[in-house]
């Protein structure tokens, strides 16, 4: 135990105090601002009207409410509510080939000035029965504003068409109206009041930061047990400490400073949206604009999984880490023998997204169960419903047998392997490694 | 020699079909400063990972302060293996204080004890400083302490005088020999006899993984016995040459140029290779009956090939 606080002592105390990790855990939050800042930032951008030109080769009064429909669209978004489009409406009966292609040579044109044309609309009388509409504009490639102008345009056209057979379009619109779902998720038999949705983003969000913190530090944990066996002080610390304490200290004190530096940045993203509004404003933005954002809350039961969970998907496979850092001698033969971890780490990220459709069928169940996807996938699985505790504990147990297991087999390699210098193991090498005395 | 320190019984070890050690059995007895000698790859470092439970043997037994060799002994001895290494972006005193913490100490002792040990070994004023600031040969000292401050009663030390300068090595020697007055044991290897033959009260010589001579370095010279002449010429070595070739007054010459070592043949005697010298017209200016060094005595034991290498081992560390 003593050897083991040591070593931990040592792997936290080396790691905080580097300029690496002070500028790391600094950066992270700025960062977390900038994204924050970046959407509200991005909405104030100067961007200019698109000119339209509704091109009106029709009898009817579409060509019209067109162009008074597309003059009424606005930017929408909470920030910005000036005029999405710039719109000329051109009545061209029976010169329309003519009249579009002088149009046409103004569009796109960069030096045409105020003349300048983005895009160019052509209605005829088959349009509202057909529903097809020519566009020619320079836009076309952007699907954000072809579908802009679609969702515009769409529900004029039935407009028409519901008025031209005589019937009323606003009955119309209110019977089309969709049904709003209200979630309430229910607990152990409670209404929480929370919504399923929050608790599942939140167990995503906690899935992603399983998955960064593994790639992290999960990384640092190998290249500390390369690095000590490239500076060769293995062979003082092996004789007085044992493999088992060596890598129980590494991995618990590099995880440490994981956790310091995860929680510090959680703790800004707490004073961040809790003082959304404020912040908001000190960009210019209304605080209505930031409303959505937050953390949402959650139970201690389910903090209390995903804590667990998170440490013991971190554990497991920090140790898997470890253990490739001592089959290897150098960081750059490890980036070849990580590859089967980073690999797990990814399937149980995928194995979380699959599940998403039945987070209680049998093959969550079993996903459960399986140590190398269970830190992704169980607390998914609870954040949709409270599994039986039975489950859940089944789950942990595996979990905690995964995590001996695989620290008990890579203190074997690591026994071993820290000697081997100079010699690449081959994975018959390993196997006999584990089983050597 | 029940008081034995480290006890190995016919220690065998291999590694992928080359053995590296083969029945090696040896008796460390408690106090006083003992020589493990041999050539490169005659198996010292194996043997000393045995000692030390990094390596376990295949064959054989080992205990080492009265049990079987284990990681549970760590606070009783020090070791400083071949391979030197500290944490390059640690600072000096508390790197010491970390590696006091691994031998069982407590912080605060350690780190009275790393700054009594900095100042003692001329580190004054480095504790604060990282490992990768300061020179090879401080580095080594710096080792050095990591494996004594604990006050182990058993010090193992792997070859703790190579890459050391002569200034650096005589105060690294004067702590050995401090701890061995002490009562305590120093078991280390070396493959510069001069300097084991200097220090060790006993030693044991290697070769290719086997044991070549044992004992206390008195009784080894005593069984060579006086046979051994060394001589300075001043003139005439050609004519000396000649005179040293006789197979009847000598056994084995070590010719160094200026002077020679020759092992006198049996039944001849230093008064009559004396006689024929000065009758063969070589002029002496030194010319005496001396007990063998243990590099003569080493040579005649192990072949002239691996004397060779070793030498050349020795000079290029030097």
């Amino acid at each position: 135990m003593h050897n083991v606080l040591a070593i931990v002592r040592r792997e936290f105390m080396t790691r905080v105090r580097t300029r690496a990790f002070v500028i790391g855990t600094v950066i992270g939050p700025l960062l977390m601002v900038v994204l924050f800042a970046l959407p509200i930032l991005l909405q104030r951008r100067q961007t200019a009207p698109k000119h339209v030109v509704v091109l009106d080769e029709g009898t009817g009064p579409l060509g019209r409410m067109m162009a008074d429909r597309l003059a009424a669209e606005r930017r929408d978004t909470v920030a910005d509510s000036r005029a999405r489009y710039l719109v000329d409406y051109v009545a061209a009966a029976g010169r329309g080939q003519a009249l579009r292609d002088s149009l046409v040579s103004l569009t796109g044109v960069r030096d045409a000035g105020p003349a300048a044309v983005d895009g160019i609309l052509s209605v005829d009388d088959s349009t509202a029965p057909s529903g097809e509409i020519d566009y020619v504009g320079v836009n076309v490639g952007s699907p954000a504003e072809m579908s802009a102008l679609r969702r515009t345009l769409s529900p004029l056209i039935i407009q028409v068409r519901l008025s031209e057979s005589g019937v009323d379009p606003s009955l119309v619109m209110r019977a089309m109206r969709p049904v709003e779902l209200q979630t309430f998720k229910v607990s152990e038999g409670k209404v929480t009041g929370e919504s399923g949705e929050a608790s599942f983003l939140l167990a995503y969000i906690m899935s992603m930061m399983l998955y960064f913190a593994l790639l992290l530090y999960g990384m640092q944990v190998m290249t500390s047990v390369v690095e000590e066996k490239s500076t060769r002080i293995m062979e003082v610390l092996v004789s007085s400490v044992s493999p088992f304490q060596m890598l129980l200290g590494k991995v618990i004190g590099v995880g440490s400073v994981a956790l310091l530096q995860l929680g510090l940045w959680a703790g800004t993203a707490m004073v961040l949206t809790t003082f959304k509004g404020p912040i908001a404003g000190l960009f210019g933005a209304s605080p209505a604009t930031v409303a959505d954002i937050g953390i949402p809350t959650i139970g201690p039961d389910m903090l209390a999984v995903f804590l667990g969970f998170f440490a013991l998907g971190f554990l497991f496979y920090s140790a898997l880490y470890a253990a490739v850092g001592s089959m290897c001698n150098s960081v750059q033969e490890t980036q070849q023998a990580q590859m089967p971890v980073t690999m797990c780490i990814a399937a149980g990220l995928i194995c979380m997204f699959a599940l998403l459709s039945e987070p209680a069928g049998p093959l969550a169940r079993i996903l459960s169960l399986v140590p190398f996807v269970a830190p992704f996938v169980t607390p998914v699985r609870y954040s949709f419903s409270p599994l039986p505790w039975t489950e859940l504990a089944a789950s942990a147990a595996v979990m905690v047998l995964g995590v001996l297991a695989v620290v008990w087999v890579a203190a074997r390699i690591y026994r071993v392997g820290i000697l081997s210098y100079g010699k690449k193991a081959s994975l018959r090498d390993v196997a006999r490694w584990v089983r050597a005395e | 020699m029940h008081d034995a320190v480290i006890r190995m019984d016919n220690v065998v070890k291999r590694f992928s079909g080359h053995t590296a050690v083969g029945g090696l059995s040896l008796s460390v007895p408690r106090g006083g400063i003992f020589g493990l000698l041999g050539p490169n790859g005659a198996g010292k470092t194996t043997t000393i990972r045995m000692i030390m439970n990094i390596l376990t043997p295949d064959e054989g037994s080992i205990t080492v302060l009265g049990r079987p060799a284990s990681r549970d002994l760590s606070p009783r001895i020090g070791f400083l293996p071949e391979e030197r290494g500290l944490y390059k972006k640690m600072e000096v005193l508390e790197h010491l204080v970390f590696l006091g913490e691994t031998k069982g100490l407590r912080r605060g002792e350690a780190r009275s004890r790393a700054r009594t040990w900095l100042s003692r070994l001329d580190l004054d004023g480095w504790g604060g400083r990282k490992v990768e600031d300061l020179s090879k040969g401080m580095q080594q000292k710096v080792q050095f302490i990591g494996a004594l401050m604990h006050e182990p009663e058993l010090v193992v030390l792997d070859e703790p005088f190579s890459g050391l300068d002569p200034v650096n090595s005589r105060v690294m020697k004067d702590v050995v020999v401090d701890i061995a007055r002490s009562g305590r044991t120093v078991l280390f290897s070396t493959h510069i006899m001069d300097q084991a033959e200097r220090m060790c009260d006993r030693i044991v010589i290697v070769a290719r993984g086997e044991k070549v001579v044992d004992g206390a370095v008195a009784d080894i010279k005593r069984e060579e016995g006086s046979r051994h002449v060394r001589m300075t010429f001043a003139r005439g070595q050609d004519r000396a040459r000649r005179v040293l070739q006789d197979r009847h007054l000598v056994a084995e010459v070590h010719d160094h140029g200026a002077s020679a070592e020759v092992e006198l043949a049996e039944g001849a005697d230093g008064p009559r290779l004396l006689d024929a010298l000065i009758g063969a017209g070589a002029g002496l200016s030194h010319f005496a009956v001396v007990e063998p060094s243990l590099e003569s005595i080493f040579i005649s034991r192990v072949g002239a090939q691996a004397a060779a290498a070793m030498a050349m081992e020795a000079t290029a560390d030097a």
